[in-house]
């Protein structure tokens, strides 16, 4: 019931409760919230608290298959969502349990809410994807970019939004732009491709490049500064067409299904809720016992104690390491080599802030911008001593916001 | 599917560590080995014995005081780069004892005694260098004669230029027509290809060149062991540059803030007035190549950010060309770097790049 950034939605089946694909069983509670769907029909057989991947249990429903596909393979009628109200829009939005796909998860009806003052309003759609070895993004868009495209009116018409941005990286550029090109028709949808090295597909750093090469090629007067993009992952526009047009609440999702002891790595369409075991399985099984499953990418993913967990809406990759590569590591002494500058994107110093939160002296490390760290891994990746930075920095983190509370 | 293994679970990422301070290390010890092998070629049996004492000391002393200070004994090859280091900044024929307490002295109190790998604050290998030579002040100077030189007392270059100015001369033509003119001993093949160069290339210009050009260009000179061959050290630097071991900031700042210093204010002690200094001269001999891209770079006593890191070369030159013209004869570039290690943490709080917050930044 928790699948999304904010409250867990109530939990409204019991066990033995017959349920239907794509009935809602978790309705969204409090300002933040998402509805959860079954994506199986069949009988509830246990509710009961789980911890998800990243440790926060929260209530989940096993479900037992059983009985018909009532939607699936069954064309249903496309709407004219042209002719629908802006609200009618946004509560298709909501009630479909969109949420935002690219690891952010927010739920998509609040980001496209009317904000207060709004002048300039650019939508984007990520479609760089979010972490080095996924490529979920650029197989929907190879195969939906029709849809994408509709998703993309969507919201346009509900933001009110006066251009349309197509960010992808420039390796899929070659390949997408042509399909974009056709599917969108018009030349209201500009393409731009950036560096697909990652972090970059990190939303503030797509903002960050839009804005301004926006600025640059208008001399910084025209849009560039006064204009607000709202950045929306191409998978959570693909599931805004699902939900708008086709009714349909967001059961399944595209993840890629990778890492060096998987036999046939590959991207699948994935219904929420399926084991991570199932996955492998699909993808021809396993070449040895893993070492090591994670969730997410392998740069920010979550390494998970079991096979057993499910896919959930934020999952956009699962991969697994053999044993040699799981491994742990053996931190050695900062030689205070600098790579971490280097390489952290927000122009942090990370062994700097390692240091202060080892030393306990949060204070000190949230003046020096602890709290722009996102997390994304670099650091500890450049590190020629294997500290384990983010792990601190993450931990940094949690004392600081403990702190302002308290 | 059975899971009879357990899965391990560890923080993010899970992927890195490609490059490991092992691998920095020993591609540092290797870039060195060209120059120190020219340094045996020139000086013979002395100098290998001197390297070989040096290199060994560290080690031993490096995992002696690691097991005495209750820490792991590292095998990333920080030791064996500080001791060959040392070696390289002795003179050839320095007696045995002189880098054996280099080393002891680097490794143990500059290193060890502050906490070990990483938390030195000043150069392990200068520390020592620096230590030993002061201690044993007549060491410093036990040059040995260049290959195709006489026998008997050599001097090296800077050395013989300071005693020429010390005695009044008063140079007219330029540093290698002073030395020339005090019978420097230059080696024969010098004399040879310098003179096939004028006649045969030069002359049709009407320019000439004095005797020693060759010899300073290859490093055929007394000296330091490691110091002397300038091309050899710059071929270990390319690579460590390439292989991205170092970083261009430091070496590039020092050594174009040394050449400007002394290309603009060197000719002032020798009464040459302004823009008279002979940069190039100064570039070729002393450790000011050795020490710009190896010790100056050293990533713990540096600064972290590429600002400081700038910042600090430019400081290094300055000060090693105050330290050669004004200081103690032969201690230029270790001072200059042991003093910048000094200020090397002011630098980086001066540096630190700001975070940038671009979650504020596009807030309206």
């Amino acid at each position: 019931m928790l699948q999304h950034a904010g409250q867990p939605a109530r939990c409204l089946v019991r066990p033995g409760d017959k349920v239907q694909e794509g009935m809602l069983i978790g309705k969204a509670e409090g300002a933040s919230s998402a509805n959860v769907h079954s994506s199986i029909p069949g009988i509830v057989t246990r509710v009961s608290e789980v911890p998800g991947a990243d440790g926060i249990a929260s209530v989940a429903a096993l479900i037992e298959f059983g009985g018909e596909f009532d939607r699936t393979g069954k064309p249903s009628a496309a709407t004219e969502w042209e002719k629908l109200p802006r609200a009618e829009l946004l509560g298709r939005i909501r009630s479909c349990g969109v949420v935002g796909l690219g690891g952010g998860l927010l739920p998509t009806h609040l980001k496209l809410a009317p904000g207060a003052e709004r002048r300039t309003v650019f939508l984007v759609a990520n479609g760089i994807e979010c972490e080095p070895s996924l490529h979920a993004d650029v197989s929907l868009m190879r195969e939906k970019s029709r849809q994408v495209v509709a998703g993309m009116r969507i919201c346009q018409r509900i933001l009110e939004a006066t251009r349309m941005v197509l960010a992808i990286s420039e390796s899929s550029r070659e390949e997408l732009e042509p399909l974009f090109r056709e599917a969108s028709g018009k030349d209201e949808l500009e393409i731009v491709a950036l560096s697909g090295r990652y972090p970059q597909g990190h939303e503030d750093l797509v903002r960050k490049a839009i804005l301004s090469r926006d600025s640059l090629s208008n001399g910084g007067a025209a849009g560039g500064g006064a204009g607000t993009c709202i950045i929306l992952n191409v998978a959570t526009l693909y599931a805004v067409f699902e939900a708008v047009v086709m009714q349909r609440p967001l059961i399944e999702r595209y993840v890629t299904v990778t890492g060096s002891a998987v036999r046939r790595p590959g991207v699948l369409k994935v219904r929420i809720g399926t084991r991570l075991g199932d996955l492998f399985e699909e993808c021809g099984g396993l070449m040895e016992p893993p070492g090591k499953v994670v969730v997410g990418g392998p740069m920010r993913g979550i390494s998970v104690a079991s096979l057993d967990f499910p896919v959930t809406k934020g999952v956009a990759g699962v991969m697994a390491f053999t044993r040699a590569e799981a491994r742990p590591g053996f931190a050695l002494p900062c030689i205070r080599c600098g790579a971490c500058v280097e390489a952290c994107p927000w122009e942090l110093v990370p062994t700097r802030l390692n240091k202060l939160v080892e030393r306990g002296d949060v204070t000190t490390a949230l003046a020096e911008g602890l709290s722009s760290c996102t997390e994304c891994g670099c650091c500890a990746y450049a590190c020629p001593s294997r500290i384990p930075l983010v792990d601190t920095l993450r931990r940094g983190k949690r004392l600081g916001a403990v702190g302002d509370h308290g | 599917m059975a899971d009879s293994t357990p899965l391990t679970v560890s923080p993010a990422p899970h992927v890195g560590g490609l490059i490991s301070s092992a691998r920095l290390n020993w591609s540092l010890a290797l870039s060195l080995l060209p120059a120190s092998a020219w340094g045996v070629f020139l000086f013979g049996f002395p100098a290998l014995q001197v390297l070989a004492v040096a290199a060994a000391t560290a080690l031993v002393a490096d995992a002696a005081a690691s097991l005495a200070w209750g820490r792991a004994v590292l095998r990333d090859g920080s030791a064996a780069v500080t001791g060959l280091l040392i070696g390289m900044l002795m003179p050839p024929a320095v007696p045995l004892y002189v880098p054996a307490a280099a080393s002891a002295f680097g490794i143990i109190v500059v290193k060890q005694s502050f906490g070990g790998l990483g938390r030195n604050w000043m150069n392990p290998a200068l520390g020592g260098v620096v230590f030993a030579l002061f201690s044993w002040a007549d060491a410093a100077t036990r040059w040995l004669p260049a290959r195709g030189t006489p026998a008997g007392t050599a001097a090296a270059p800077l050395a013989a230029l300071r005693s020429a100015l010390a005695g009044g001369a008063q140079p007219t033509g330029g540093v290698l027509s002073a030395l020339g003119a005090r019978g420097y001993p230059w080696s024969s093949l010098d004399g040879r290809v310098v003179s096939w160069v004028n006649v045969h290339v030069l002359s049709a210009v009407g320019l000439s060149l004095p005797g020693g050009v060759f010899d300073l260009l290859v490093g055929n000179i007394p000296g330091r062991i490691g110091d002397v061959s300038v091309p050899l050290l710059m071929l270990g630097a390319a690579f460590l540059l390439a292989r991205r071991v170092i970083r261009w900031q430091v070496p590039v700042a020092y050594l174009a803030s040394f050449l400007v210093a002394a290309q603009v204010f060197g000719g002032l002690p020798m009464g040459r007035g302004w823009f008279a200094g002979a940069a190039l001269f100064q570039l070729f001999c002393g450790s000011v190549v050795l020490g710009a891209f190896f010790m100056a770079t050293d990533p713990v006593t540096s600064p972290l950010t590429r600002g400081g890191r700038v910042a600090y070369g430019i400081c290094l030159g300055l000060l090693t060309f105050l330290l050669r013209y004004f200081g103690t004869p032969g201690f230029g570039v270790p001072l200059a770097i042991l003093l910048g290690n000094c200020i090397s943490p002011l630098l980086d709080k001066i540096a630190r790049p700001r975070a940038a917050s671009p979650r504020k930044a596009v807030v309206q």
